[in-house]
């Protein structure tokens, strides 16, 4: 009953009614980046209903996200992105499953989290990651439903739908470094990714359902200025769908910039594995994290240049650890990420996990 | 036979244009780019596809239409 009045104006439409909305429910739906884009996406799909919602994203809140990101507020500042997108999805619909992922989509883990889930809605800001969730869509047979903007321009597309074309079939040549400005290189009117993430979340909601034309070999072009919206068809190029079928895995593009792989979370890590741990902090910043018996950041660089096990730098909401880790992969060392969560969270993963096998130097 | 191209994203900046008419007549869609990047050099920079006549297409057809839109990808998110 409760549920039935929560949807109630989507139950009196005759083209949803309560199977549609037993739809929304089943529905799985997978979110990469929760940014302007995935922000208004996650919102109107959590107030609709889609019974399980995936957040990926590695980054943190920061105040310039403000203008344009409307799920985070001052308070979430310097905090995780997925974490604090999902406390405030719960309060706007506990009935969401929201299953949170912080951390970047890789070649490594692309297939394991693209499987659980039926759609996929792409709010990524760079080229890398964007290739990246096409060709595992086209491997795993799921549909992708692509945003991105520039300036105060759109594109909208619904790709892998009803055997319907891929984004490689629209794009087939990703663009050399530097010859499209990337995520925070350029300005964007704050609306513009929220009129393209609504764009999304209504492709999503129509996919569900099974209702209305899907914009499946079509890109829709949006301009907020004019307010000229062009419509253009395109076909499915069976040759760059089998190539990627052909390789049964990702083709990596060159393209990097704005790509982010030397982040880890605590969710990624098992506690078996054997990891070297740098505290980068300042002797008097708690919590200590002394099970651990972490190296201070004044470590010999040959120490860990010549490492075998993971190396993983820490602080205390992951952004001193971010730039160590910057500075020793220009050093070359390789085998080396930065924490997402801070000191904090690391700590209860540590209580959490009171077998881990901590390495002594 | 006149024909409208629409330039959209960083292909306005990149031509200072929003759109044009023009009066030459090419072969083919590919013809047409060719034409395009000599006039514009900084074109040469930016991969971007044409469309004629609302329909994405490639570069070896036959020019046909009156109405051509030029688009890059776009990356923001």
């Amino acid at each position: 009953m409760i549920m039935e009045t929560r949807y109630q104006r989507h139950i009196q439409l005759s083209e949803v009614g309560p199977n549609g909305q037993k739809k929304i429910k089943k529905a799985k739906v997978l979110v990469i980046g929760a940014g302007g884009l995935g922000c208004p996406v996650l919102q109107y799909l959590t107030a609709a209903g889609v019974g399980t919602l995936g957040i990926m994203d590695h980054d943190h809140v920061s105040l310039s996200n403000l203008q344009r990101q409307i799920l985070f507020n001052e308070n979430d500042l310097g905090k995780n992105k997925v974490l604090r997108a999902k406390k405030y999805l719960k309060t706007l619909n506990p009935d969401v499953k929201v299953l949170t992922f912080p951390f970047a989509l890789t070649h490594e883990n692309a297939e394991q989290y693209i499987s659980i889930f039926d759609i996929i809605i792409d709010g990524t800001d760079n080229f890398y990651t964007r290739y990246l969730i096409s060709d595992f869509c086209i491997l795993l047979n799921k549909v992708m439903i692509y945003g991105a903007l520039y300036k105060f321009e759109g594109q909208v597309s619904v790709f892998n739908y009803n055997k319907g074309p891929s984004y490689r079939c629209l794009f087939p040549y990703p663009p050399h470094v530097g010859e499209i400005p990337n995520c925070s290189e350029v300005g964007v009117l704050g609306v513009v990714p929220g009129i393209i993430g609504v764009y999304q979340a209504t492709e999503a909601i129509k996919v569900i359902l099974g209702l209305g034309e899907v914009l499946s070999g079509k890109l829709l072009c949006v301009n907020l200025l004019s307010h000229q919206n062009t419509l253009l068809d395109f076909e499915r190029n069976q040759k760059e769908i089998d190539q990627i079928k052909k390789q049964g895995k990702a083709i990596p593009i060159e393209n990097q910039d704005c790509f982010v792989d030397f982040e880890l979370s605590l969710f990624q890590l098992s506690s078996e594995e054997k990891i070297k741990w740098i505290d980068v902090r300042e002797d008097y910043e708690l919590p200590r994290v002394s099970h651990l018996n972490p190296l201070s950041c004044s470590v010999s660089l040959d120490l860990l240049t010549g490492s075998r096990q993971k190396i993983i730098a820490f602080c205390q909401t992951g952004t001193r650890s971010r730039a160590f880790v910057k500075k020793m992969k220009n050093k070359g060392v390789g085998n080396c990420f930065s924490l997402i969560e801070g000191a904090a969270e690391l700590n209860e993963w540590v209580k959490k996990n009171m077998n881990y096998n901590g390495t002594k130097i | 036979m006149e024909m409208k191209l629409r330039y959209f994203g960083q292909l306005q900046e990149a031509t200072g244009k929003k759109e044009e008419i023009l009066t030459d007549s090419f072969e083919s869609l590919g013809n047409l780019r060719s034409f395009l990047l000599k006039r514009y050099p900084k074109l040469n920079h930016v991969h971007f596809k044409m469309a004629q006549e609302n329909k994405i297409d490639i570069d070896s057809s036959p020019l046909r239409g009156n109405l051509i839109d030029l688009l890059p990808p776009f990356s923001g998110g």
